[in-house]
């Protein structure tokens, strides 16, 4: 197990600087995080971030939208980040000799983006067709009208917008939000890779260290406490399954209680989701439950793809594993979990552009960083009495589920 | 890094790549099967049979044994089909190298049972609808049948309803004990890993193996020239491929080929991103460069609104005019180099990543190429090599396949 440590600055503006230095690689990855995301957009302006961020690469600095990409590609950085519902990310990975001309260019992008209104109209075009794309991507759709019936406030907004609010988006806007959102206070820059760290530290002072000011903080996400069925008709081949339900935030002290239930449900091929959907009764290809996390709020989304004449049944045993959680777990099931989540924190931990997400994420939700060794200890303490206690506090229930298809099923019960 | 290789005396060749500094390792065995060796009445047998031996148990195991036994261990595990391979793999943590290998190797001599095999059935006809749902998996698929004009190469992976709903076991059966021959197998491994004791239980666990004969036909693709349109009105956008000829996974100019279609078509800065992508006229376009086994292929896939559909097909077309014509600059492509390299090196992090790369080379050119040595293959791709794939016009003769809401296309 490696006892790479992260070594972390905060500027006096209130960017935090985090980076695993990690000398026996080529290549550095890295991440700007900006804690405020769509759920963050004006009222009506569903989807300005998305298309905010696309906008920010089409010339910055003194460097017109060609030119930038072109400067990109010169280093061969591969771009990553986007907008979600709570933060933008802007980075991306390079060979670590072209660490500082990526922060150069990223810089530019953030700070200095062109915001040119001639180039609004293209992007606005292709957020419209990814719009309409949609339709032809029922299994990401599905997720879509999840999200709508899940959340009661903004954070249920689409990331893709509305044709409606899409069309509604102006320049002004654009350079609205730049300017009051995109703020280094409460911001993350994460790093991961063959760096020198007071080097990068000077390289990030000397490029964001002017910076100043705080966004506007993001509401509280809010969801449904009941459950609800969504139907969503299309004429597809598969109908297309999703679900959620409350779970641990990523904040809370059990965490990791709550990773090895959802190990024991759906961790690998002999988990419970597997076995029962797939195994044992061949409904669906896909069958899967996953953790998802916003600021203070933890929940599972899971989903199953199956033809429509079985679906009915597919929803009714996807449930009955969900709620059969709560009767708890086997101690052949927990050991195979553990062995799963340590495993992981291991072999997920050999990837820069894994790492540098990573550590933005602990920075994000709890203001530092986890050693691999705490999180090891947490494992190792979980065992099936503190899963059936954990599970009496979150227990699955009040289901959300939204299924797109030809067929109108029934909740069970 | 340190490369080994063996052949054991079944005629299965073991390779590794011993990299100290991993915390983990990983071993796949490489099957030169695909459905290219595929004849038509058992087309999808060859991943339909991934699938049983992946998840459905051998002699000694049964199908649950497996999936519970690669979670005791951790593993991070897979395998997927192609119209060239059938590829099993697995990442763990190094401690649990021999277990590992027992599981993948048991996993190599697949027991087929009845019962098994009529349930995994039912999971094959859902993913052939999962996939019916994705136009750019239909459009595709459509579009090499169409190009390779009755070769090989074209046939689908998956199959269809139909021909895995007439498939029988023994077929399957039959098909198995073609071409899982010890000597069409590879077993590969990568990361920190014990490479005497892998060689020692491989040779033990695979001593009943009997080895005989397997081939592959490589009859000459004589590639298709036309346009097809498929009207389906489940789908709102109009999915377009075009498919050249390109060159073998053997042939070394492939790296000039991957180079060039970087610049004409790679996913941001290329020239279908700035002809097509940028102004807005279509919100994907890509060209990619398909090494096969001896055939090769150019491959641009496009979506856009259907009502675009035609100015997009000219623009796409005077794009490539004109880098036949006016050749590409030497900036172009050594951003291209660069984009390749970082590529070539995030792509190689982890010992499951190196292994896929290790495998390949190993069973397509019997040869080790180390990362480093990789991305300097692509550097040193000249402006020459490139001009000279462009004099031959590869995109004078192919094919273009229309997917969508179209009835036909305004050229």
């Amino acid at each position: 197990m490696s006892s790479l440590d992260v070594l972390t600055h905060t500027f006096s503006n209130g960017l935090t600087l985090a980076a695993e230095i990690r000398p026996a690689i080529r290549a550095a990855a890295f991440n700007l995080l900006m804690p405020t995301g769509l759920a963050g957009d004006p009222s009506g302006k569903e989807g300005l971030s998305n298309v905010l961020s696309d906008l920010c690469y089409r010339g910055a600095g003194d460097l017109d939208s060609r030119a930038l990409s072109d400067a990109l590609d010169a280093i061969g950085m591969q771009r990553s980040g986007g907008a979600s519902r709570i933060a933008f990310s802007f980075g991306g990975a390079v060979m670590s000799d072209h660490l500082e001309r990526a922060l150069d260019l990223t810089a530019d992008i953030v700070l200095r983006p062109a915001l040119d209104p001639k180039e609004l109209e293209p992007v606005r075009s292709l957020a419209l067709q990814d719009l309409a794309s949609l339709e032809d991507e029922p299994r990401r759709n599905v997720f879509i009208h999840l999200n709508r019936a899940y959340f009661t406030n903004e954070y249920g907004l689409s990331s893709l917008g509305t044709e409606e609010s899409l069309q509604s988006l102006t320049a002004e806007d654009m350079a609205e939000a730049q300017k009051s959102r995109f703020k280094p206070n409460g911001a993350i820059m994460s790093v991961a890779g063959r760096i020198d760290w007071e080097r990068l530290k000077d390289a990030v002072e000397a490029r964001f260290g002017d910076w100043d000011g705080s966004a506007p903080a993001l509401p509280q996400p809010e969801r449904r406490a009941d459950g609800c069925y969504v139907h969503i008709e299309q004429d597809t081949q598969q109908q297309h399954i999703g679900a959620a339900y409350a779970a641990a935030p990523l904040e809370h002290p059990d965490i990791y209680v709550s990773r090895m239930a959802l190990g024991v449900l759906s961790g690998g091929m002999g988990a419970r989701l597997f076995t029962e959907v797939r195994e044992k009764r061949g409904l669906a290809y896909a069958v899967y439950a996953g953790a998802a996390s916003l600021k203070g709020m933890g929940y599972v989304q899971a989903y199953a793809g199956t033809t429509p004449e079985r679906a009915q049944e597919t929803l009714d045993t996807l449930i009955a594993e969900l709620k059969r959680m709560a009767e708890g777990v086997t101690e052949e099931e927990l050991e195979r979990a553990r062995t799963g989540l340590l495993s992981s924190l291991v072999m997920g931990g050999e990837s820069t552009g894994a790492r540098a997400n990573a550590i933005a994420t602990d920075l994000y939700y709890l203001g530092r960083v986890r050693s691999l060794e705490e999180i090891r200890e947490q494992i190792e303490a979980v065992d099936s009495a503190s899963i059936a206690a954990h599970l009496k506090e979150f227990p699955p229930e009040n289901f959300t589920v939204a299924a797109l298809g030809p067929r109108r099923l029934e909740m069970p019960e | 890094m340190e490369f080994m290789h063996t052949k054991l005396d079944n005629g299965l060749v073991v390779i590794g790549e011993r990299n100290e500094a991993a915390q983990s390792m990983a071993c796949g065995y490489f099957v030169k099967t695909g459905s290219r060796d595929e004849t038509p009445e058992v087309s999808g047998v060859s991943h339909f049979l991934e699938h049983m031996a992946l998840c459905k148990g051998s002699d000694q195991r049964s199908g649950d044994d497996i999936n519970r036994e690669f979670d005791e261990i951790g593993a991070y595990h897979n395998a997927f089909t192609s119209t060239e391979d059938t590829v099993y793999y697995a990442q763990v943590l190094s401690e649990y190298q021999p277990r590992l290998i027992h599981l993948l190797t048991d996993m190599m001599r697949p027991a087929l049972r009845n019962d098994d095999y009529e349930m995994e059935k039912k999971v094959i006809l859902e993913e052939i609808a999962m996939y019916k749902d994705d136009p750019e998996a239909v459009a595709y698929w459509a579009a090499r049948e169409l190009f390779t004009n009755g070769h090989p190469s074209g046939n689908s992976i998956l199959g269809t309803t139909e021909s895995i709903s007439a498939l029988k076991r023994d077929q399957m059966k039959r098909y198995f004990e073609r071409r899982y021959s010890p000597g069409n197998l590879i077993a590969a491994l990568t990361g920190a890993f014990d490479w005497d004791a892998a060689i020692r239980q491989i040779e033990e666990l695979t001593r009943d193996w009997v080895p005989f004969d397997v081939g592959r036909e490589t009859p000459e693709l004589k590639c298709a020239n036309e346009t097809m349109v498929v009207q389906n009105n489940q789908f709102m956008r109009e999915h377009l491929v075009w498919i050249w000829q390109g060159l073998s996974f053997q042939d070394e100019r492939r790296r000039a080929a991957d180079l060039l279609t970087a610049v004409i078509g790679d996913d941001v800065g290329s020239r279908l991103y700035w002809g097509l992508v940028s102004p807005g006229a279509a919100n994907s376009a890509i060209m990619s460069h398909c090494e096969q086994d001896q055939v090769g292929m150019f491959i641009a896939e496009v979506s856009c609104d259907p009502e675009r559909a035609g100015e997009v097909v000219r623009k796409v077309q005077n794009i490539l005019k004109d880098a036949v014509e006016n050749g590409v600059t030497e900036d172009e492509i050594e951003r291209a180099k660069q984009k390749a390299a970082s590529f070539i090196v995030l792509d190689s992090e982890t010992p499951m990543d190196r292994l896929f790369w290790l495998g390949m080379a190993w069973a397509y050119l019997g040869e080790y190429i180390d990362t480093d040595e990789e991305v300097n293959r692509r550097l040193s791709v000249t402006k020459e090599d490139i001009d000279a794939l462009l004099a031959d016009d590869p995109f004078a003769k192919g094919t273009l396949l229309a997917l969508g809401p179209l009835e036909t296309l305004d050229i």
